[in-house]
């Protein structure tokens, strides 16, 4: 019924990891919610019921948990019922959860014969004798990327992180999306094992497309806890396009290449964990402090909340991969996976990966002009509002938990090489040859690649080099004792004011401009004017908003789409108990030729011959005649 | 280990002097009567002895900053490829590690834009933003394909295998990764045509913007950063893309370099005097051009055979 495998146990750690420090953080923010009792019963039940679908041994066990995963965070988003906007987040959330659900179950259902407590071991034999894996593989994507947010499944996240309180959606961004990753892991190895090269290309591209979407997307974003839940999307992007590297590099007969991408993606698993939920802990104590969640509304927070600030700012770099922070470690061991591409021998594939490169580059570059908008216009400068003016830091408890998150990433980046040696034991657990001596062949300074001639870092040396030069140089400041003198910043001779300075929307309208033909905005520019002048006003308010081209595009059409049948359904059906029998006849009568197309061999004669059968059923017992 | 730490002093002590050539050479070529070529140092000095003016709506970011701007491209220093033989160079960094370190760099100089409540401080930080967003995926693109030639990913290395044996079969990768590289350190940078580093007119400025509430030891420090940047640049160019006159005696190599360096900064003082500053949304399509040359160079690698 359970199990403790090196992966699982993995998992237990990361969600340990994130859980802990949240719980502090999670206790401080209490005060601030009514339904304490509510709250706290689903909370735990949550933190709980993702440790049981990590150490669960059987179908029936990981869907049960997997079901209360989703429930119990259904319920903590409605936490705080604020209006029609959370409630609209909830009911997207739970209906997304649960269209993962339905193709996890299909997947179940199928690997396992109809029996499912059967161990994931015995669903691998029926698995290679049913003769459509790639149906089974779509199934797992689509289950388990509906849940980690990929694109184009990512649409509920910029909604339901939002909304949750914030130490919840610290745990289901930093945490829960994980699990979704465990199940990748768990059963891609367990059940489909060799995979065809196709499988690894679709998961590298739509890492390469979650990467950049999600990162383009947050740029935009003024709500600081959506822009962090774009930020997820990207960070699932780059861990799929670890994990992609690793399934290409395994059909190629690469194991060792293979194992050190797949190790990547695990430790940017571990990495986005750690930054994300002390991203969201330190938002949701400037949500708390300043009771609003957008961007504009803030600024010069540094001076009044130092630790917030310091913990955003560590997470902040660490989430830019800037070196020498553990973001930085794990995405350079995905660009090393993807640059030994060169040894791949398809001539086509090796052209393609350059691509998958850029897309990645593309990201670090945005994602550190994203994360200059968060801090800069959160933190420094002149607060924007007089709610940010009465900010204070947040209570000891809560500071508690930012800090021992702010731990959590300093260890991943300090302890580097033992958390590798940690990851490296999953793989050695599943028949591959170990490589944590091909990466730190000596001593724990060097990380090597494993490629012929790859590079090599030393996160220690440039962390020492690095605070050494600089203590350097304020040691020799001190010793220079300057002369220093305190005065206002220049504003051209007006007075310096909060509206003066960059609002985030200015900050990113140079990029909002250039990817003009992605975002497709909504302006709304409402000015003053004086005396017919077009540049003289007395006052003007401009807004912008950006709705998700996927949103717009794929989803609201689906839903034109379902909206159409339903109405022709209903025309057809017309309230008479007759027809609505018959077409339960016919829907039966579908599924029931539909399993025998998928279940047993296909042949187009019996395909025809059943399609013909459909039609004239849906003539004569539906549409009848006509009048 | 003598003659790395001679390189790197000299690379240190040549960074103002590159700029203030620059600079002379532009005055030359446009009748004006030039500067001294020294007025980089001068302005240090005086720099260093002035009073530091601290804006009161700053906050910490503003008094640690400016080290952190420094301190990651001092480290860069010490990873460039080796300019004589014989010297000790550190070999394996690699590309990720050097355009990392000054991403870091970066990113705080455009927090220290931010900091001030300045208008000007936001508007450089916001276009400085979205042109070192764009350079990063040529930057890593273009450093790929001369690592493939060179047959090493760490840098120091390939400029020494580069010089080695130059790969003559490639030389039409080299070629367009060298332009990719070259457009990359003007960008990189701020020279015309991408920012304008003599401006005082706000609607121009980016980097300039981004410091313009510095003072004193502050500003001499950004400004060391800004000459180091260039220099870390221009040997990273030299070393790369003119792998020449590394075989001669260790005088003549060392003269060899600083050529190669003062050849870098006359090419960019051309290339100033004889174009015009680009539009903001202009510069998208140049780096785009920088990043088409790093696909090309890449793919005509791949095709014309490992």
């Amino acid at each position: 019924m359970f199990q403790f495998d090196t992966l699982s146990l993995i998992f237990v750690a990361l969600i340990l990891l994130g859980a802990i420090p949240n719980i502090f953080y999670s206790s401080g923010y209490l005060p601030h919610i009514q339904r304490k009792l509510h709250y706290q019963l689903h909370y735990f039940a949550f933190i709980f019921s993702m440790l049981g679908v990590i150490v669960s041994a059987n179908a029936l066990v990981f869907l049960f948990f997997w079901e209360l995963m989703s429930l119990t965070s259904w319920q903590l988003i409605l936490t705080n019922v604020q209006g029609k906007s959370t409630i609209k987040a909830a009911r997207f959330y739970f209906i997304m959860t649960h269209f993962g659900f339905l193709f996890l179950l299909l997947f179940f259902l199928i690997v396992s014969d109809g029996e499912l407590e059967i161990s994931f071991s015995a669903m691998k034999l029926i698995a290679s004798h049913f003769t459509y894996p790639t149906l089974l593989f779509f199934f797992l994507v689509l289950g388990f990327l509906s849940k980690a947010g990929a694109v184009p499944l990512h649409v509920w996240l910029p909604y339901a992180h939002p909304e949750a309180p914030s130490p919840v959606s610290a745990l289901m961004s930093g945490v829960m999306l994980k699990v979704a990753i465990y199940g990748m892991f768990r059963f891609l190895f367990d059940v489909l094992y060799p995979w065809p090269l196709e499988w690894g290309i679709l998961i590298l591209s739509l890492g390469a497309l979650s990467a950049l979407v999600g990162v383009l997307y947050a740029l935009s974003e003024h709500d600081i806890k959506a822009l962090l839940a774009n930020h997820s999307i990207e960070n699932i992007g780059i861990i799929l396009i670890g994990f992609g590297m690793g399934m290409i590099f395994d059909t190629l007969h690469l194991k060792t290449l293979s194992t050190f991408a797949f190790i990547a993606a695990l430790f940017h698993t571990f990495n986005h964990m750690s930054f994300k939920s002390l991203l969201f802990m330190s938002a949701g104590a400037i949500l708390h402090q300043t009771h609003t969640k957008n961007m504009e509304k803030y600024g010069g927070l540094i001076k009044t909340m130092p630790v917030t600030a310091f913990t955003f700012l560590i997470a902040a770099i660490s989430i830019s991969a800037l070196p020498p922070s553990n973001g930085f470690l794990s995405e350079w061991m995905i660009f090393q996976s993807m640059l030994s591409s060169s040894h791949i021998d398809n001539t086509s594939l090796k052209l393609a990966i350059p691509f998958a490169i850029f897309a990645l580059a593309m990201t670090g570059g945005l994602a550190i002009a994203c994360f200059v908008k968060a801090y800069g216009i959160t933190f420094l400068g002149l607060h924007r509002s007089t709610n940010a003016k009465h900010a204070k830091e947040v209570n000891p408890l809560m500071q508690s938990g930012m800090i021992m998150m702010t731990l959590v990433v300093l260890s991943l980046m300090l302890f580097t090489p033992f958390y590798i040696q940690w990851f490296d034991k999953v793989f050695v657990g599943l028949h591959r040859a170990s490589i944590y001596a091909q990466i730190f062949p000596d001593g724990i300074w060097n990380m090597h690649s494993i490629g012929i001639s790859g590079g090599i870092v030393s996160p220690l040396i440039l962390l020492l080099s690095l605070v050494g030069i600089t203590a350097l140089m304020l040691f020799a400041y001190r010793i220079f004792n300057v002369k220093t003198r305190v005065h206002h910043t220049w504003a051209c001779g007006y007075k310096t004011s909060p509206k003066t300075q960059y609002s985030a929307t200015g900050f990113a309208g140079p990029i909002r401009r250039f990817f003009n033909w992605l975002y497709k905005p909504e302006e709304h520019l409402v000015k003053q004017t004086i005396a017919g002048h077009k540049s003289k006003f007395s006052s003007s308010h401009y807004e912008v908003h950006v709705k998700p081209l996927f949103e717009k595009i794929f989803y609201d059409n689906i839903a034109k789409f379902i909206n159409y049948t339903s109405y022709w359904v209903y025309r057809l059906a017309h309230f008479e108990q007759t027809r609505y029998a018959a077409m339960i006849f016919n829907i039966m009568l579908v599924v029931l030729f539909s399993y025998r197309v998928f279940a047993h061999d296909f042949s187009w004669a019996t395909f025809v011959l059943e399609f013909f059968v459909m039609m004239i059923s849906v003539k004569i017992l539906i549409i009848g005649d006509k009048k | 280990m003598i003659l790395y730490c001679i390189t790197i002093t000299l690379l240190i002590l040549l960074a103002p002097l590159l700029l203030s050539y620059i600079k002379v050479t532009k005055m030359l070529l446009l009748f004006k009567r030039p500067i001294s070529l020294f007025q980089g140092y001068r302005n240090f000095s005086k720099l260093m002895h002035k009073e530091t003016i601290i804006s009161k709506e700053a906050s910490a970011i503003t008094h640690y900053a400016p080290f952190l701007v420094l301190s990651p491209l001092l480290i860069v220093l010490f990873f460039l490829p080796p300019v004589v033989q014989g010297s000790y160079y550190v070999s394996f960094v690699d590309a990720f590690t050097i355009t990392g370190l000054i991403s870091l760099s970066t990113f705080f100089l455009m927090l220290l834009g931010l900091d001030s409540a300045s208008a000007f401080g936001g508007m450089g930080s916001s276009r400085e933003a979205f042109i070192s967003a764009l350079v990063e995926p040529a930057m890593v693109l273009t450093i790929f394909s001369v690592s493939l030639m060179a047959g090493n990913l760490g840098v120091g290395q390939a400029g020494v295998n580069l010089s080695e044996h130059f790969p003559k079969e490639h030389m039409a990768s080299f070629l367009f990764s060298g332009i990719s590289f070259f457009i990359l350190l003007i960008a990189e940078n701020g020279r015309i045509p991408v920012d304008n580093p003599e401006t005082h007119l706000e609607l121009t400025m980016v980097h300039e913007a981004m410091i313009l509430d510095l003072t004193g030891i502050y500003l001499a420090i950004i400004e060391t950063a800004a000459s180091i940047k260039f220099i870390i640049f221009a040997s990273l160019f030299a070393a790369l893309f003119m792998p020449f006159g590394f075989e001669f005696s260790i005088p003549i190599a060392f003269l060899i370099f600083i050529f190669k360096l003062f050849f870098i900064a006359t090419m960019v003082a051309l290339l100033e005097v004889n174009t015009a500053k680009l539009r903001l949304f202009k510069i998208p399509n140049l780096l785009g051009l920088a990043i088409v040359f790093a696909f090309l160079s890449l793919i005509t690698f791949y095709v014309l055979g490992a």
